[in-house]
């Protein structure tokens, strides 16, 4: 699949390898089906296959890659065409049915009009720009479209745009330039410094600032350390870390070995769920090309340094997103979690200084190296810089993957980008932060999206997750299925987890049954209150937030069930 | 020259005592006897911090977080409050679980009415045929000291959350299990029942496990697990002279007693 012999040993190896991935993205008619585990699930496989049965028996000169996800799961499966010289044409709603116009359209030049959603004429990779070319006039552009426009894509830039699975794509659009150029000039000083001076948050909900988590990791006593990617995504209806690893794995591949380089490790790992096989398989593709280059293993381009990257599946509980319980599951213990001070950075998988961020935390790492800590800081908002992917799902028109500058208001989010409520129903509240985030109802959707505001609200950044409830929803029954998911997650260690949720559960149900009281309502409020006071995790420590929140913006409901009952 | 364990001073509600640095705040708590409830923590083990009942206020400039004092740590002024408004309230939840959860534990009954909870507001949890007769409150000690202390893992949790128990892997008859008791003895609602049954230790809590004992080859009573023995006796140097390694507590005491009789007085009449 690769194009270059042997290992790249100089930044000029590196030029060498963008030419040959340029080659493959622009030389010649190319048809990329998106192809993420959302894509496959509405038929883009079959689609794929009969789009390879009609060039093969042609002998056409058209490439036919597989590329990840631009995010728009609504239009499922998007297929792009690049004709060289010409826009980069985004279609949308393809079925195998469509293949033959495709194909025919593509061997004369142009592209199928009936199922054309936008095109791109350049695209900022933000390490690298791309120009496809001109023409094609009568087609909207790309920022044409609402759900595209008001977004701002750092993550996701070459979601949908390069294959995965091939890492010359990657480079072509300025890939590992910046591990390249920080392990070959910069100390791994310097390198902490920028990422600091970034003032880039850890993506996985807590917002600990990710330079000074490295640094406190460098300086931990110990000669053996290691650093670790969080990708256990778990939350119901969250799939920013999966789409990211599927769409672009060399990404987080980048901002890994970038991340060992500046603590000072030579040993990476990837904590995954199992639940996430396409992700395991294209990171795998992705650290064997890497490897192939000479950018993972032995005395990397010569510098001395040197690092590894493992994977490790995880059997799919959610409280192994809990540091301490992912540590114990990587040493093959069950996914407990344990007190914590000490902290991973002291002491942590094996007992040594552990450094743990999330996948799209990494991610953010290669962009703020190439661009500067400057340029990025001008994204989002002061102490909440850089952008955020949302995954917007639930009763929404657009749903979707989207990425925003943070601070960027609910009601853009659900009401621009996503189009308000499904099929024209209004939006009553949305969820942020995964199972254990609060609900947040529609009056309030000129909350900022940062760490900050969400929490002031009774909700939380979490990993990224937006669910959006319509006027249809009870938000009681909203309350209890996220109570049943965290009490069925519950590791069952400390007991107000997993006493108190459970029986959370059983007044929760007790209510939606008719057969509530008053008092349940002040006992719900009492045990919600010792269950984030006294857990031992953060599981337990946010679980009760639906509750909460619910019977602070929805008490009606509440009581509503309660007066039908008696 | 070994240094000492450095000593620090640090306060809890509001007077101050001398602590070795990095022993467990409950420890200081206890020794001086001030009153935390707690029920998953064992000196010899690693703290746990399970059972949430010995949360305590930690006061830092004048700001209070609440953490378990069985895993916070002394150090040179460190201040802590055991019976604030809050913590008390909190406590009394907690106690109203345990109680909903081993409804049949009088020490839990006990330790609650203690601290001012005699009821519960929650369900009570009855199991049928509960291995743990509806005592259990899963501090896990008896998973803990099977596994690091005598290295048997006979037991462990199964399921999780509000299903977990703990059991024999399979709910099956263990071999693993040294039939040494030790879970039972750090058990602290007394959940775990084990029975001797003439020339056999059955552990009924543990799927019935059954284990063969030891009989003395003196006095003819069975007081230890056979395999138990063994172990103790494929240690190199056990300490004990061959001919005592078989008896039991009682008649090697007396062949003890016997030999340095012997040897202090006999000696000096036939030899002397």
């Amino acid at each position: 699949m690769t194009g270059f012999v042997g290992p790249i040993e100089t930044p000029e190896d590196l030029s060498k390898v963008r030419e040959i991935g340029l080659s493959k993205l622009l030389n010649r008619p190319r048809i990329a089906v998106g192809l993420s585990t959302c894509g496959i699930a509405v038929g883009g496989e079959r689609l794929f296959a009969r789009l390879k049965e009609i060039i093969s028996s042609g002998g056409y000169n058209i490439a036919l890659v597989r590329v990840g996800c631009i995010g728009f799961c609504k239009e499922e499966p998007i297929v792009n065409i690049t004709i060289p010289g010409k826009p980069l044409v985004i279609l949308h709603q393809v079925s195998e049915n469509d293949a033959e116009a495709i194909v025919n359209a593509v061997l004369k030049g142009g592209v199928p009009d009936e199922k054309v959603l936008c095109k791109v004429s350049s695209w900022d990779h933000i390490t690298r720009t791309i120009i496809y070319g001109t023409g094609f006039e009568q087609i909207p552009d790309y920022h044409d479209i609402p759900f595209f426009s008001r977004q701002t894509k750092v993550i996701l830039r070459d979601a949908g745009f390069i294959n995965p699975e091939d890492i010359d794509e990657y480079i072509a659009v300025g890939g590992y330039q910046a591990f390249v150029s920080a392990v070959s000039s910069r100390t791994p000083e310097e390198v902490i410094d920028i990422v600091k001076q970034s003032d880039l948050r850890g993506r996985g909900g807590a917002g600990f600032p990710a330079g000074l988590k490295w640094e406190i990791t460098r300086e931990a006593k110990g000669h053996l350390k290691y650093i670790v990617c969080n990708a256990d995504e778990g939350d119901p209806g969250a799939y920013m870390n999966r789409n990211e690893m599927e769409s672009d794995p060399h990404m987080l591949i980048e901002g890994l070995l970038i991340g060992a380089y500046a603590i000072g490790t030579s040993d990476a790992l990837i904590y995954i769920r199992a639940e996430y096989p396409l992700a395991i398989e294209r990171l795998r593709k992705a650290i064997d090309q890497a490897r192939e280059y000479g950018l993972v293993g032995e005395n990397i381009l010569g510098t001395g340094f040197s690092c590894d990257i493992q994977l490790a599946t995880g059997a799919g509980a959610f409280v192994c997103g809990e540091s301490t319980a992912l540590a114990a599951s990587i040493e093959g213990k069950t996914g407990r979690p344990r007190p914590r001070p000490p902290r991973l950075t002291d002491k942590g998988i094996w007992g040594r200084p552990t450094d743990l961020n999330n996948v799209e935390t990494f991610c953010n790492v290669p962009v703020i190296l190439t661009r500067g800590a400057e340029w990025y800081r001008g994204i989002g908002a002061k102490g909440n810089t850089g952008t955020k992917v949302f995954s917007l799902v639930g009763k929404v028109e657009n749903v979707g993957m989207v990425e925003v500058p943070l601070g960027t208001t609910l009601d853009t989010i659900v009401s621009e980008i996503g189009n308000g409520g499904a099929g024209g129903k209004s939006v009553k509240a949305v969820q942020t932060g995964g199972p254990s985030g609060g609900c947040i109802p529609a009056r309030l959707f000129d909350t900022p999206v940062d760490f900050e505001h969400l929490n002031e609200a009774g909700s939380m950044m979490g990993s990224g997750g937006i669910v959006v409830m319509d006027e249809d929803t009870n938000m009681v029954d909203i309350a209890r299925y996220f109570i049943n998911f965290a009490t069925s997650e519950s590791c069952g260690k400390c007991v107000p987890c997993r006493e108190g949720l459970k029986h959370t559960l059983l007044i929760l149900n007790k209510v939606m049954a008719g057969k509530g009281t008053a008092a349940d309502l002040e006992m719900l409020e009492s045990l919600s209150d010792t269950i984030q006071a006294t857990s031992l995790c953060g599981l337990g420590q946010t679980a009760p937030n639906p509750v909460l929140t619910t019977l602070k913006y929805f008490r009606e409901e509440y009581e509503a069930l309660i007066s039908e009952g008696t | 020259m070994t240094e000492g364990p450095k000593m620090v001073t640090v306060t809890i509600n509001k007077s101050q005592y001398r602590a070795e640095e990095g022993e467990t705040m409950l420890s200081v708590a206890m020794r001086n006897g001030i009153d935390i409830p707690h029920l998953c923590y064992e000196e010899s083990l690693d703290p746990y911090g399970a059972c949430r009942l010995c949360m305590v206020d930690h006061v830092t400039c004048g700001k209070r977080t609440m953490m378990t004092a069985c895993t916070m740590r002394a150090k040179e002024g460190l201040e802590i409050m055991t019976d604030t408004p809050e913590i008390v309230k909190y406590r009394s939840t907690l106690f109203e679980l345990y109680l909903s959860q081993a409804p049949k534990s009088d020490v839990i009954k006990k330790m609650a009415a203690r601290y001012g909870v005699t009821k519960t507001r929650f369900l009570k949890k009855i199991v049928h045929d509960d291995p743990l007769g509806g005592k259990c409150i899963l501090c896990g000690l008896c998973v803990r000291v099977c596994d690091e202390i005598m290295g048997g893992s006979a037991i462990g949790f199964i399921n999780r959350g509000p299903s977990t128990v703990v059991n024999t892997p399979f709910f099956d008859e263990n071999p693993a299990c040294l039939g040494c008791g030790t879970c039972a003895k750090v058990c602290p609602t007394h959940a775990i029942e084990i029975e001797d049954q003439g020339d056999t230790r059955v552990m009924k809590s543990w799927s019935g496990t059954r284990i063969k004992l030891q009989e003395c080859p003196d006095c003819g009573q069975y007081f230890v697990p056979k395999a138990m023995l063994e172990e103790i006796q494929s240690i190199p140097d056990p300490g004990i002279i061959d001919e005592l390694k078989t008896l039991c507590p009682a008649c090697r005491a007396k062949e003890i007693a016997k030999s340095v009789f012997k040897s202090t007085f006999q000696g000096s009449v036939y030899h002397g």
